[in-house]
This record gives C-alpha cells, sequence and structure tokens, in this order.
C-alpha cells in the first residue's frame, strides 16, 4: 500500500466522504464530475504541456472534449491503482457522451435516444441466418444464441418469419437429447444441414452432444419465446424432469452437465427449467434453498459457489430460483437490497461485482433483481388462490420481504415511489437505461457514418454482440416499467426514455421471457 | 453465462499476462489500439454535426483547451477512409479473431466484406473442424480411448475450450485407463499430468472456462498429481487478471485440497493487496481465510481481540490512500460486523420482566404469553415469531397455563437449558438463564378488552391524558428490569469498545465516511448501553442520518429508515424519555381514572418500527401520522389489544401480515393509508411459484364458508383478516374501503361491532 495519506486528501476534506457510491452518486451528473478532475488538476498545472505530450496515447482513448484539466488526471494516473484507472477511463468516456447529449438540442437529443428498431432486427435476424466462423467459440452454446436473438427480436415486439421460426424448432428439437435436455448443438446428424438456422455456424457438431442445464434453460426460452403448439410441444417434459433429476446433486445443489459444474446458475436454470414447464415438483426444490443460502455473502449479494464473492448475474439467479421455490424470506433480503443498490455506477449502469468496470448485461442481472424484488412478477389473470393457514404450511409469508420494500419505498417525491429499495429505484434504473440507450445511439451514430447497425454492447469501446443485445434490451424493458404502479396503466414517457416508440415488450423477470409468451407457454403447461 | 463469451475471448487475447498470443503480427501493425480510438472519436463526431444540421458545427467540436484542440485538430485531419482499412490482411484477421479485434469496426461490414476466397478459407477451416468433430464423436461413442483419440480431444479443447463433451470424454478416458490391470502409479502419474497439460491450453485460450477450470479441480481431486505446481499456475493466472473468480475460486479449492494454511494464504491476499488495494477479490477472499481462522480458532487466531485491532490498521491504509475506492469500505463493513456481533445471542428482554407482577384480571384464564429475546424452558414450548417458516426468530413466544386454582403464584422461568431457540443469524441460544414472576390472579372488575366489546376507543387527542409518573403499581416501573443482563459478556468486550472507540475517534478526525462513523456510534452504543443504560451517542447519529438524507438523495430511504431506528432506540433507551410517550387512554363516556395507558409514538416521521425488546409490554399502540409502509417485526408486541396505523403509508392489506399473529388485537385503525392505490403488491409475490398453486387448495374448507363472498376478488382481504378477532375497524380513507369492500369486510370478519365509527346490526 502507498503512504496512508494521500496529499489529493487535504484537497478535498471539505467535500463529504463516504461510501464512493454514496459521494459519487450525489455527483452524479457529469458536469459536477468533469468539476472533480479539474481538483485533481489543480494539483499541477506547470506540468501541463509536458504531459500533454507525454499522454498522448492515453488521452485517445477518451474524446476530444478532455480539457487540459484532464490530462493532469492522467498524471495522476501513476499513483492510481489499475483498477482505479480503468474505472476513471470509463467514467470519462460515458460522461463524455453524456455532456456531448446534454448539449444538444432537444429535438437532437429525442433523435439520439430513439431505439434503431429495424437495425437491430436486421442485425439480429442476420444473427439467426448464418454468423461468421468467428463464432466458433460459442460453438458449444448454439441455444443460447437463438435464445438471446429470439428474445432481442420479441422484446422489440417482431416476429421470425415462419420458416425460420420452423428450422428453429426443427434445429433446437435436435439439441434435445434422447435422454432429455438439451445440449449446445444437434444431436443425431439430420440430412443435409441445408437448413437456415444451420449455417448458424459453419462448424458443426453433427453428433450427439451431451445435454447440459445451461443449454436446456436457453433452448425451453427459446422454444418459450417462439410460441405455439409446435414449439411448445416439442419439449419432452417427462424427459426433461429425468434429466433434471439427474443433474441434482445431493447436496442440493444442481450440476451444470453430467460431471459437471455445481453452483448457483445451474440451481437457478433447472428451477427456472422445471417452473416454466410446470414440473417443478418437491424432490426437485430439496434443499436447493439451503445451498443458495449457503452462498449469500456477508456483503448482501449472492456468490456463484460458497465462499466465492457475491456476483451479480449469481444474485440474479439465487434470487430468482428462491422466489420460484418459496423459500425467498431465508435469504437476508435487506442486505441484498443494499448491495444491488450499490452496485449502479455513476455512469448508471451497473457493476457486476463490487469494485469493477460497469457492464450494459447487468442493466438486466442487477436491474432485474429490483423487478423481483419489487414483485413485478404478480401475473394478471391467474389469481391464487388464498393461502392456506400460515403456520406450517408450505406458504410463503411476505414479512420479511416486507421489510425490503418498507425500507424502499419512496423517496422524496411522491409520485416517484417504488418499491424494493432503499433507494429510488426508477431513478437509478432510468440512469441505466441511459447509459444504455445513449450507448446505442453512440453505436448508431457510428452506424450512420458507415451503414447502419444495431446491436448493444457492453461499454463504449467494446463492440456489439447478441449477448449483451439481449441483456441490455431486457434490462431496459425492466426499468421502463420499474415505475410502474399498476399493472395495466402504461408506463410513464419519462420512463421509457426517448421517444414512446421506444417501449419495449415487458418481461417477465423471473425467467426473462416476454410476458406475454410466458403466459401462453404457462397455460399451454398447465392445461397438459 | 455472465460474462459475455465474445469478451472472454477477447480479454484473454488482449491481455498482457504470460499467455498472451500475439494473434497475428499483421493485424496489430494495421490496428494498433491508438488508431482504433481515434476513429471511434472521430466516427461519433462527424455524426454530431450532421445532426446539428451543420448550423454550428463547432460548439460540439470545440475542444475545450488549446492543448486539446491541436490532438483534436491533429486527429480530425484523418481521412475517413482510413477508417475501414480495406486490405485483405485486415479483413480475414478480423474475421476470425472477430471477437478481440472488432472493437470499432461495425461487424456487419467485416461479415459482408468477406472476399470468396476468404469464404473459402473458412469454410475449409470450418470444414477441417467438422470433420474433426465427427471422429471424436465417432470415438466418444465407440467407448475408443487410444492416444490417437485422447490427443483428437485436446486438439479440439484447444480450439474451443467451452465445449464440454470432450471434457467429459477425457474424464472417462482417464477413468479408463485407470481401470486398466497394468497401470502404475508412474504411468498414472503422467496420465493426469497430461490432462493437467491439456487444461492449461485451454486455459490460456480462454481463462473464464467453466469447463477447463472444473476438469483441473476434478484431476487434482484424483490425488496423484503433485499439487504444488498448481499455485506457480494460479499465481499467473491471478496476475492477468486479479479478479477472476474462476482463479479465486481454484485457489481456495488448491489451498484446501494442499493443507495450505490459512495464515499464508492470508499473506498471499496481503501481497496482492499491496499490488492493488482496489482489488475486493482479495479483500473478500481475506475475510473468507479470517473466518475460518476464527471458527478453527487457530493458533493466534484464538480470540478476535489481537486480530482485529490490526486488521483495522490494515483498512485503514487503504481507505485513508483514496476514500473513493469501493473495496476498502466493504472490508470495513465486514470488519465492524464481527467486532460487533457475538456468536451466542443473548436475551434482551423478556415480558413478563423479571421480578414482575402479573395481574390477571380475568375470569375466563386467558393464557399469559410469555416472551423472551431467546429462550427456552424445557416444559415450555417455545415457538419461533418470524414471518417465514424458518425456524429462526428474533421473539419466542411460550404460552403459559396458569391453574386458575393458585390465586398468587411465582412462576420461574429458566431459558436455555435445552436446543431449539435459534437467532436469526442461525445460532443456538445457550445460556442458562432464569427469570420469575408472580401472578395474581384476580376476579375481574372491568377488563379493558370488555370496555372494547362495549364501548368504541377512539384514539383521539382528547382521550389521552398525560401519564403521571405518580402511578405506582405501573408497568413503566418495571422498565429497568425489562433488560436482562447478562454479566457473561462484560468483560470480553472490553476490547469491542476499545477497537470502536478507537474507528470512531479516527473517522471524527479525518471528517470521512459519515455512513461509518454513524454505524461506528451506533454500534458503540448498543454494546455499552446494558452497562451505562442511556445511548450516548444517539443525537450525533441522528444528526448524521439527516445530513447523508440531504447529501445523498439516492439513497435516502435507507437512511429515513436508520433514523428512524435509532430515533425509536432513543426514545426507548431512558424511563424519562418513554414516559413522555405515554398517555393515559380515558374515555370521554367513563370517567374511569385508571385507562389503560397507550404508547402514543405518532408524528415522529417513522418509516420503520424497532426497539420491540423494550415494548414488549405495550398493549396499546398509536402509530398514526408516521410514514411507515410496512409493519415488519411488530408480531413481537403480542400483547398489543389496540393499534392505531392512521394516515401512514401502507400500500397493501398484505402489508399488514405482522397482524395476523396478534391473537389479541381487537381494535385497529389503518385509516387513510394506501391501500388500494396501486395494483401491484410490494409485499408478495404472486404466483411464481407452481408450488404455491398446491399450498392454496387447503383452504377450501374455509372458503365454503364464505362461498356467497366474492372470495377470488377480495382473497388479500380474506387471506389477512380472517383470523382477526377485532371487535372495530378503521378503514376510511383507503382506495379500497368502497362500500362493496367494506360489505365483504363484515363478511369475513364477523364479531366485527363497527366499522368506521359506525355501529354494525
Amino acid at each position: 500500500m502507498r503512504q496512508s495519506k494521500n496529499p489529493n486528501i487535504d484537497n478535498k476534506t471539505d467535500k463529504e466522504h463516504m461510501f464512493r457510491y454514496s459521494q459519487i452518486l450525489e455527483l452524479r451528473r457529469w458536469i459536477k464530475v468533469i468539476f472533480r478532475w479539474k481538483n485533481f488538476a489543480l494539483l499541477n498545472v506547470t506540468n501541463y504541456l509536458i504531459s500533454v505530450t507525454k499522454h498522448e496515447l492515453s488521452t485517445q482513448c477518451l474524446s476530444p472534449l478532455i480539457t487540459g484539466a484532464d490530462f493532469e488526471t492522467m498524471e495522476s494516473f501513476r499513483s492510481l491503482t489499475v483498477t482505479q484507472r480503468d474505472q476513471i477511463l470509463v467514467e470519462q468516456q460515458v460522461f463524455d457522451i453524456f455532456k456531448t447529449f446534454y448539449n444538444l438540442p432537444p429535438s437532437s437529443q429525442s433523435f439520439m435516444l430513439e431505439l434503431q428498431r429495424e437495425n437491430h432486427v436486421e442485425y439480429l435476424t442476420k444473427g439467426l441466418t448464418g454468423l461468421g466462423p468467428s463464432f466458433c467459440v460459442l460453438d458449444a452454446n448454439r441455444p443460447w444464441i437463438c435464445y438471446w436473438i429470439l428474445h432481442s427480436i420479441a422484446l422489440l415486439d417482431e416476429f421470425v418469419d415462419p420458416e425460420l421460426e420452423d428450422n428453429t424448432i426443427d434445429f433446437l428439437s435436435r439439441c434435445q437429447g434422447p435422454n432429455g435436455g438439451y445440449a449446445g448443438g444437434p444431436g443425431q446428424a439430420s440430412k443435409i444441414l441445408d437448413i437456415i438456422i444451420v449455417k448458424l455456424l459453419p462448424t458443426i457438431f453433427c453428433m450427439l452432444t451431451m445435454p447440459h442445464l445451461a443449454t436446456t434453460y436457453a433452448a425451453v426460452n427459446s422454444l418459450v419465446t417462439l410460441g405455439g403448439d409446435k414449439a411448445l410441444s416439442s419439449i419432452n417434459r417427462e424427459k426433461l424432469y429425468m434429466f433434471l433429476r439427474q443433474m441434482k446433486d445431493a447436496s442440493g445443489g444442481f450440476r451444470m452437465h453430467d460431471g459437471g459444474e455445481i453452483d448457483v446458475r445451474a440451481c437457478y436454470t433447472a428451477i427456472s427449467v422445471a417452473s416454466l414447464l410446470n414440473i417443478l415438483d418437491d424432490e426437485l426444490v430439496q434443499n436447493v434453498g439451503n445451498y443458495i443460502l449457503s452462498c449469500q455473502t456477508y456483503e448482501g449479494g449472492i456468490s456463484g459457489e460458497p465462499g466465492s464473492e457475491a456476483h451479480g448475474g449469481y444474485t440474479f439467479c439465487g434470487l430468482a430460483t428462491m422466489i420460484l421455490i418459496n423459500e425467498v424470506d431465508r435469504l437476508d433480503l435487506s442486505s441484498l437490497t443494499d448491495w444491488v443498490v450499490f452496485r449502479q455506477g455513476v455512469e448508471g449502469g451497473f457493476q457486476g461485482r463490487t469494485n469493477k468496470l460497469v457492464d450494459g448485461c447487468y442493466s438486466f442481472w442487477q436491474g432485474g433483481i429490483f423487478a423481483l424484488l419489487k414483485r413485478l412478477n404478480s401475473t394478471k389473470g391467474v389469481k391464487p388462490i388464498p393461502l392456506g393457514d400460515g403456520e406450517g404450511s408450505g406458504e410463503e409469508s411476505p414479512q420479511t420481504t416486507a421489510s425490503s420494500d418498507a425500507a424502499g419505498e419512496e423517496g422524496l417525491n411522491e409520485d416517484l415511489s417504488l418499491g424494493g429499495s432503499h433507494s429510488k429505484i426508477g431513478d437509478q434504473h432510468n440512469t441505466s437505461s441511459q447509459v444504455n440507450v445513449i450507448d446505442i445511439d453512440h453505436n448508431h451514430s457510428k452506424g450512420h457514418a458507415n451503414e447502419l447497425n444495431g446491436g448493444l454492447r457492453d461499454k463504449p469501446g467494446k463492440s456489439r454482440d447478441h449477448y449483451h443485445t439481449c441483456y441490455c434490451l431486457s434490462g431496459l424493458s425492466v426499468c421502463q416499467r420499474s415505475w410502474l404502479e399498476d399493472e395495466d396503466s402504461p408506463p410513464l414517457p419519462r420512463a421509457v426514455l426517448g421517444p414512446y416508440s421506444n417501449l419495449l415488450e415487458p418481461i417477465h423477470p423471473l425467467y426473462n421471457v416476454v410476458l406475454d409468451r410466458y403466459r401462453e407457454a404457462h397455460e399451454f403447461f398447465t392445461k397438459s | 453465462m455472465f460474462s459475455c463469451y465474445y469478451c472472454n475471448f477477447c480479454k484473454n487475447r488482449k491481455t498482457t499476462g504470460p499467455f498472451t498470443q500475439i494473434p497475428n503480427p499483421k493485424s496489430v501493425l494495421i490496428l494498433p489500439k491508438k488508431k482504433k480510438k481515434n476513429r471511434a472519436a472521430h466516427q461519433y463526431h462527424l455524426h454530431l454535426s450532421s445532426v446539428a444540421a451543420g448550423r454550428q458545427p463547432s460548439p460540439l467540436r470545440r475542444p475545450l483547451s488549446p492543448a486539446s484542440s491541436v490532438i483534436g485538430a491533429h486527429h480530425r485531419c484523418v481521412p475517413v477512409k482510413l477508417l475501414l482499412p480495406p486490405s485483405p490482411a485486415f479483413t480475414t484477421v478480423v474475421a476470425f479473431s472477430a471477437p478481440a479485434f472488432s472493437r470499432r469496426g461495425p461487424t456487419s461490414f467485416q461479415i459482408s466484406a468477406l472476399k470468396p476466397e476468404e469464404e473459402a478459407a473458412s469454410v475449409a477451416k470450418a470444414q477441417k473442424l467438422r470433420a474433426l468433430q465427427t471422429q471424436f464423436f465417432s470415438f466418444h461413442h465407440n467407448k475408443i480411448y487410444t492416444k490417437e483419440a485422447v490427443e483428437l480431444s485436446a486438439k479440439l479443447l484447444e480450439i474451443n475450450p467451452e465445449s464440454y463433451t470432450p471434457w467429459n470424454y477425457r474424464k472417462l478416458a482417464v477413468e479408463h485407463y485407470l481401470s486398466q490391470p497394468d497401470c502404475n502409479p508412474d504411468s498414472i502419474k503422467s496420465v493426469l499430468d497430461d490432462e493437467l497439460r491439456v487444461v492449461e491450453n485451454a486455459l490460456r485460450q480462454n481463462f473464464k472456462s467453466y469447463g477447463a477450470w472444473h476438469h483441473r479441480k476434478w484431476v487434482i481431486s484424483k490425488g496423484h498429481s503433485s499439487i504444488d505446481n498448481e499455485l506457480r499456475l494460479l499465481d499467473k493466472f491471478q496476475k492477468a487478471d486479479s479478479r477472476n473468480f474462476h482463479a479465486w475460486n481454484y485457489r481456495r479449492f488448491v489451498a484446501e485440497s494442499m493443507k495450505r494454511s490459512e495464515q499464508d494464504e492470508l499473506k498471499y491476499t496481503e501481497d496482492m493487496i499491496y499490488k492493488n488495494f482496489s482489488n475486493y477479490s482479495a479483500w473478500h477472499n481475506r475475510s473468507v481465510l479470517l473466518s475460518a481462522l476464527f471458527e478453527k480458532k487457530a493458533e493466534g487466531f484464538l480470540s478476535k481481540e489481537k486480530v482485529l485491532p490490526e486488521e483495522y490498521e490494515f483498512i485503514h491504509q487503504a481507505i485513508f490512500t483514496d476514500p473513493d475506492d469501493q473495496s476498502g469500505w466493504f472490508y470495513h463493513l465486514w470488519l465492524l460486523d464481527q467486532t460487533v456481533t457475538t456468536d451466542s445471542p443473548l436475551l434482551a428482554s423478556s415480558w413478563p420482566a423479571h421480578g414482575y407482577d402479573v395481574l390477571l384480571v380475568e375470569e375466563r384464564c386467558y393464557n399469559v404469553t410469555v416472551e423472551c429475546g431467546f429462550n427456552k424452558n424445557e416444559d415450555l414450548l417455545w415457538k419461533p415469531l418470524s414471518a417465514s417458516n424458518s425456524q429462526t426468530a428474533r421473539v419466542w413466544v411460550a404460552h403459559l397455563k396458569i391453574p386458575s386454582s393458585d390465586l398468587h403464584s411465582t412462576v420461574e422461568v429458566s431459558v436455555g437449558h435445552s436446543k431449539g431457540i435459534i437467532s436469526t443469524r442461525g445460532f443456538e441460544y445457550s445460556h442458562p438463564s432464569m427469570f420469575s414472576f408472580k401472578v395474581h390472579v384476580q376476579p375481574m372488575e372491568r377488563d379493558f378488552s370488555q370496555v372494547s366489546v362495549a364501548e368504541s376507543i377512539s384514539l383521539r387527542e382528547e382521550n389521552f391524558m398525560i401519564y403521571g409518573t405518580q402511578s405506582e403499581e405501573s408497568i413503566i416501573n418495571s422498565f429497568n428490569q425489562l433488560s436482562i443482563k447478562n454479566g457473561h459478556e462484560s468483560t470480553a468486550s472490553n476490547w469491542r469498545s476499545e477497537a470502536l472507540a478507537k474507528e470512531i475517534e479516527c473517522f471524527r478526525e479525518l471528517k470521512i465516511g459519515k455512513l461509518t462513523l454513524a454505524r461506528l456510534l451506533m454500534a458503540c452504543d448498543v454494546m455499552s448501553y446494558p452497562f451505562a443504560n442511556k445511548l450516548v451517542h444517539s443525537e450525533e447519529v441522528l444528526e448524521l442520518y439527516s445530513d447523508l438524507m440531504k447529501l445523498d438523495p439516492t439513497h435516502y430511504q435507507y437512511y429515513k429508515d436508520e433514523h428512524s431506528m435509532v430515533l425509536l432506540q432513543k426514545v426507548t433507551s431512558s424511563k424519562e424519555s418513554l414516559l413522555q410517550h405515554c398517555f393515559q387512554y380515558k374515555d370521554s363516556v367513563s370517567s374511569a381514572i385508571c385507562g389503560p395507558i397507550c404508547l402514543r409514538l405518532n408524528n415522529l416521521s417513522l418509516s420503520r418500527m424497532g426497539a420491540f425488546e423494550k415494548l414488549l409490554w405495550v398493549q396499546m399502540l398509536d402509530l398514526s401520522d408516521n410514514e411507515l409502509q410496512s409493519i415488519e417485526g411488530l408480531e413481537a408486541m403480542q400483547l398489543i389489544s389496540c393499534l392505531s396505523l392512521r394516515n401512514n403509508k401502507l400500500r397493501s392489506l398484505t402489508a399488514l401480515e405482522p397482524l395476523r399473529k396478534l391473537k389479541l388485537l381487537r381494535v385497529l385503525d389503518i385509516s387513510y393509508n394506501e391501500i388500494g392505490d396501486h395494483s401491484i403488491d410490494t409485499t408478495r409475490y404472486l404466483c411464481s411459484s407452481p408450488l404455491s398453486h398446491s399450498v392454496g387448495s387447503e383452504s377450501n374448507k374455509d372458503e365454503t364458508v364464505t362461498s356467497d363472498v366474492a372470495l377470488i376478488d377480495n382473497w388479500e382481504a380474506f387471506y389477512i383478516f380472517k383470523d382477526f378477532n377485532l371487535n372495530q375497524l378503521d378503514i376510511v380513507g383507503n382506495t379500497i374501503a368502497d362500500e362493496k369492500f367494506k360489505s365483504v369486510l363484515v363478511k369475513i370478519v364477523p364479531k366485527l361491532k363497527q366499522l368506521d365509527g359506525k355501529l354494525l346490526g
């Protein structure tokens, strides 16, 4: 560690230093943050010109809007840790976008915020019909690509054309193993693989690969997203159930695949699939709660396996699983809420773990947690029968969960009140979407310079991909509805962010499938 | 699943760690990092100017300082066509390593720009791979584990470490080999070493591959290979990405397998932290290791007394070096938690309190409820009072039957002798303690609960009299006895107070960390409370939280909750302050002087209830005009018979769930809340699980009782109210409370005598 006292601190003692988050969130708007860098800068103004030449490279990582003061920030990078330097770089990149954005006239702002639906759909459909060989790294995860793409398309309220739909169903059925579950690639070599979907990758596993829980989850969600009898009935539920039972470990957790690793992800995918297909039973649920409970860390979030640190994706999985098995009250929900709230960075997006960089996909993993805490998953039309007597029955009693809400709801403005967190989540969400959307548009503006492009990405400076497109859109959909107090009322224009045409389809946050498609599947599987 | 596979791929390529593979010298030449960035900035601005309709493009593009103007101008000179170098070499590289190098370029361009010959090349490559796979699967299916076959799987894994089938195949191959009769330890070792080598190669390709890390664990747990090499390997990976949680998980696994001492690992985290104190993974592992050491009571870690102060010193270096860095603060939070909490739960209070006289003025001898913080008597059946079905709770209740013949008896209750009382943190209460109280059964004269049957209770200002201190045998008198003193912790906790005092001093001096300071002060108060019997710092803490609410409005509600809790603790901390909130209820009709005592905590802008351990005796509670959204924990106050929640912010009927456990509740005022305002009920999950559908069927028998009521539309009301023995209910001022709903209520709660001030027939 360096010297215990940094000269910078003297400069800042007049400011309020609390948690980094608290302090920085209060400086959320970029202007203030720019001031902060200036404070840094004042330390060493004389070296200014030298630093300009010295740091040419690093400044180029940033946009030309950087002032001389910022070069001084670069100078102070030397005493910063790697983590801090990366953080500052990302912040500056994002704030530059914000800054530019706020300087625009309102009409251009609206244009910038507009979701380029056609481009996204084009990008996505292209992905479904054929990707470059570079994607062979994803070879074992092709149902995932299907899911990311189909779900994104559904979020945009578009449909794939019937032929492609058929092909996808066909492709996924061939991934389905003879003993249940879905593998990462198609099973028995079928006839000549002339189907478009299998052009997905020119490199094809023509043979049986073994089923895997994550790809099973992706395949089931894809089929639910496609909807229709053909898709839904292509799932062999009995076999799938047997597969899930096989994956069940004595400890209560699930294995990803035969001989595979046990973690919270496996629990979520297994329970989610079982619940969606209405094959969840006590055998599957047994001790899952204990396993997940053992993964909640002192930070409040949930880790992938016991002893590891809390992680956004696992926290979502753990929480969703606990809700699905009716044991959510066993978690320490108020500390979990605290943890998630503080995962939002100044940039608006969410980080996955403590002191990491923000990433667009966590708009869903972390943002979805708010939707879960807020119980957005109450499904209309299917009213539950009043539960049995509180004592003894397996019923879920909401007292402890109520606390988090109690804690959570309502900020200073009554009309902004939202459930589920210690903060004004609406606000939080909105900003998180801001990053994404502005980010989208940043992408778009690039697109204009070349050809128009769809797709979303991790953060400015990264390239788009289907995974991030899927989870950024899911996150956006969640946060558009995070201000809602009523199931039927449409989201407020300010919550939608940008023109109202940006409104995406609502999702069921437990499964991350579009709500309508969930309802169809729910009906289908409860009936049969 | 959470991390993007593309990114794994690219991170792998980008790292400058030991495994960096410079993908292709050409690509580096064509696409130096610096130029990529340039391009991005450029495109962005080109676009913006077009958006601004060319009117005045300069403000956007005008650099803010002369220096950057130089740079900016320089960059802007870059011709646009440079953005997409059309060289075939470029496109090829991009096509094959797209995840790594398409950072800025549009992918569709790369795909569409594939020239015929390149496409042919890529197809050829794909075909080659396909052939490999076909062959591999035929080996796999026919259970062929020859050297050649195994090597083939290695080849596949090198191309794609994420494909899990080859990993499994290799496991089978190893098992197959081990089952051979002619294998000797040496050959086993060489086979397993081969496996390790394959894993290592795969990890170089993608160091976040779940399959590869798992395979390595599997091989190591076979026990034949040397484990010492693993730490060296880990060092390499952890240098490349110090936050890789796979590596940290594996490290914990290795340390455990090789029985490496926690102390050594602790030293390792220390080194990592010195290298980069922002590395939260290292801090986290430190907390895991220390917890394990405390649990094991290892040499030097017998008590936290020595270790924790050193840890505080250590964390100070990080926090004070840069207060803006997140990692240190989280570790500090853990330290504080370790300092404050003791593993064994303490008996905080009980009702009836020790040495207290209970006056039973009732003929129909209802059960005396005895509540204790955490406790247990062999003969008493203690039940947890908690919302969830878990067997842990903060409050436990036992019901005592007083024989009616015994008019004056002393009851002795001992707790903690047998198992079963488990705190919310999962620890058992194991300090046997005892308290006793006297019970007097008096012939009934006029009971409070009888009053409510006949007349209405109106919690209005005019009905309250300041509670005089003159009352001799009052509930408040026993206040001091409410808290049961536990001597056994007093000496041990000296160092805790010292550590806290030191921390407080430190943070006060440096004027950083208001929230941490508030937490420290509160912890200090709570710890010293049983001895000092007053809260020294509560004013200061309240002020800190008020400041925080202003400074950090984003987390307003969190501070507000904490503020409420501190306020309640302050109010209940001394007899004097509590007396200010105690009023004597005086009926306007009858002129009885000695009415029941009402605790009025109204108008304190509370957002949360707390300090229950001091309020177990309360029978009449006024919480009106607050900002309560939840009454979680209220079930602890088992004696409540009259409760006002008027003018709060309760949003749904299910928020009243805690009241279901209050069996003595007769009068309830929930008027002027927000029940029914919003259709999204934030207090419970609805039909989230197929399991919950089956649970509901139990209530069918109840359904018949109220078959004429539109049950489906009012199931919440039914669920909450059906167990109530309410006599009087006020619900006016809620959106839900229309005439129809009221008529339903009357049916659900048959004993109801009065609804919204109107007597029911």
